[in-house]
C-alpha cells in the first residue's frame, strides 16, 4: 500500500466515529448518517494528494455537512436501533431519554440550522468558522444558535422528559 | 449545568460504543473512481461529443462531425451528465452564419492575449420544444471586434423562462482554443449563484440580461472552477439571502 494509501487509512479509521455521529445528529439515522460518511471520506480520497498536508478532517467535516445540508430533506425522526448509545449516564433509560430530548430539539430544526448547531456545538468551531464552512454569514450562525437555545429551554431538561414519559 | 452546556453533553453522550462500520476498502474504491472521472473530465474525454455539439463555430470551421449525431448538455442542478438529444438548427446548419446575439452581449473580464471571454444569448430552434428559443453562448469577443462562439448551451426539454438553473456549459480544455468557463444561466431574482464542489463553495460572477432581467447569465471564474471540474451542486439565493 502507498504511503498516501496508509495514511488514509490512518485518518478514515480515526475521523469515521466523530463523521458517523455528526451525520446521526443531522439525520436520526444512523444507516444514513453511515452512508453520508462514507461519501464525505470517498471524496476526502479523491482529493487525498492535495489535502493530506493540511486540515483533511475539517475537509471531510465540510463535505459531511454541506453534502447532508444539500441531500437531506426529510424530517428528522427517532430511528430503531439495536444499539444503544455510549453509557455515561447512570442507566439505559436515561440514555435513551437524552437521545430522544437531543433529536427532539434537532427535529425542531431546518437542515442548515441543524448543520450550524453541529459544528458549533459538537464540533466546537467558531461562529466564524461556521460560517465559513457552510458559506453563510456569522449573524445567521448567531440566529441560529440563539433560536436553537430557545427550543431547548423551551423542551425542558432531558431529565424532566424522562419524568414526564413515566407520568 | 446550563442549556448549552446541557445540548453540548447530550451530543456527546449519545455518541455510538461500537465501531462505526465504515468500510474503507469501499471508500477508497469509490474514491479512486470518483477521482478517474474527474481527470477524464479534465482530459475532454468524457465530453468529447458535448464539447464538439456545442462548439458550433470551431465545429463549423473543422467540417465538423454529422450533425444528427450531435448532443447537447443536459446538466442542470442538480448536476447530470449529458444525454443525447435533439439539437437546435443553430447547430446542424453549416451554410448559415452564427446568430446574431439578441441584447446585450455580457464582458466577463477574463482575457486570453487580445480576446475576451464574453456571453450572449442567441436565437435557437430544438425540434419539438417550441418553447426553447434561447440559447446561451460563451464565446469570445477578439482584438478587431469580431464575436466568436466557442460553446452554446440551451434547453433540452420544457421552456428557456422555466424559473431555476437551466443547462450549464461545461467546457474541456483543448489545444484549438481557451476553454469556456462553467456557465449557464437562471431565471428568477437570483443576487448570488454559488456552486459547490467537494464541500467547497464558489461564488459564481453574474449579469442580467438587457431584453429580461429576470434571466441572470452566471460563470464561474476558471482560477477557482476549473473548465471541466464538474459542479456537487449549486445554488441561487436572493437579495435576503433566501435560497430561490
Amino acid at each position: 500500500m502507498a504511503r498516501g494509501d496508509a495514511e488514509f487509512v490512518e485518518f478514515a479509521r480515526a475521523a469515521s466515529r466523530r463523521l458517523v455521529h455528526a451525520a446521526y445528529l443531522m439525520t436520526g439515522d444512523h444507516h444514513q448518517a453511515e452512508d453520508a460518511a462514507q461519501t464525505a471520506l470517498a471524496r476526502t480520497y479523491a482529493s487525498w494528494s492535495r489535502i493530506r498536508e493540511g486540515d483533511a478532517y475539517g475537509y471531510a467535516r465540510s463535505v459531511l455537512v454541506n453534502h447532508l445540508v444539500d441531500r437531506w430533506r426529510r424530517p428528522i425522526r427517532e430511528y430503531p436501533t439495536e444499539d444503544l448509545p455510549e453509557q455515561r449516564a447512570d442507566d439505559v433509560a436515561d440514555a435513551v431519554a437524552t437521545r430522544r430530548w437531543l433529536l427532539a430539539i434537532l427535529g425542531a430544526l431546518s437542515p442548515r440550522e441543524r448543520a450550524i448547531v453541529v459544528l458549533r456545538y459538537y464540533f466546537d468551531l467558531s461562529e466564524a468558522q461556521v460560517a465559513r464552512e457552510l458559506g453563510v454569514s456569522v449573524g445567521t450562525v448567531k440566529s441560529t444558535s440563539s433560536r436553537a437555545l430557545e427550543k431547548l429551554r423551551s423542551s425542558g431538561s432531558p431529565a424532566r422528559e424522562v419524568h414526564g414519559t413515566c407520568r | 449545568m446550563n442549556e448549552l452546556e446541557q445540548l453540548r453533553e447530550a451530543m456527546r453522550a449519545t455518541e455510538w460504543t461500537g465501531r462505526a462500520s465504515i468500510d474503507v476498502a469501499a471508500v477508497m474504491r469509490t474514491g479512486r473512481r470518483l477521482r478517474r472521472r474527474r481527470r477524464l473530465a479534465a482530459t475532454g474525454v468524457a465530453a468529447l461529443a458535448l464539447a464538439v455539439a456545442v462548439g458550433v463555430p470551431v465545429g463549423l470551421r473543422s467540417g465538423g462531425p454529422d450533425p444528427s449525431r450531435r448532443a447537447v448538455p443536459a446538466a442542470s442542478a442538480p448536476v447530470e451528465r449529458p444525454t443525447p438529444t435533439p439539437t437546435p438548427d443553430l447547430a446542424a446548419t453549416r451554410a448559415e452564419p452564427a446568430p446574431r446575439p439578441i441584447g446585450t452581449v455580457v464582458r466577463s473580464g477574463i482575457r486570453y492575449g487580445a480576446d475576451e471571454r464574453v456571453f450572449y444569448l442567441v436565437p435557437v430552434d430544438v425540434p419539438d420544444l417550441p418553447q426553447v428559443t434561447i440559447g446561451l453562448v460563451a464565446g469570445r469577443r477578439t482584438a478587431t471586434g469580431e464575436l466568436v462562439s466557442d460553446y452554446l448551451v440551451n434547453d433540452v426539454s420544457g421552456r428557456d423562462r422555466r424559473p431555476g438553473f437551466h443547462e450549464i456549459g461545461y467546457d474541456e480544455p483543448g489545444p484549438s482554443r481557451p476553454a469556456a468557463p462553467t456557465f449557464g444561466y437562471f431565471v428568477g431574482p437570483a443576487e448570488q449563484i454559488i456552486g459547490t464542489v467537494d464541500g467547497r463553495e464558489i461564488v459564481a460572477r453574474q449579469a442580467r440580461w438587457s431584453e429580461d432581467a429576470q434571466v441572470v447569465i452566471f460563470w464561474f471564474d476558471p482560477k477557482a472552477l476549473p473548465p471541466g471540474v464538474r459542479l456537487d451542486g449549486i445554488i441561487a439565493r436572493d437579495a435576503h439571502g433566501r435560497r430561490l
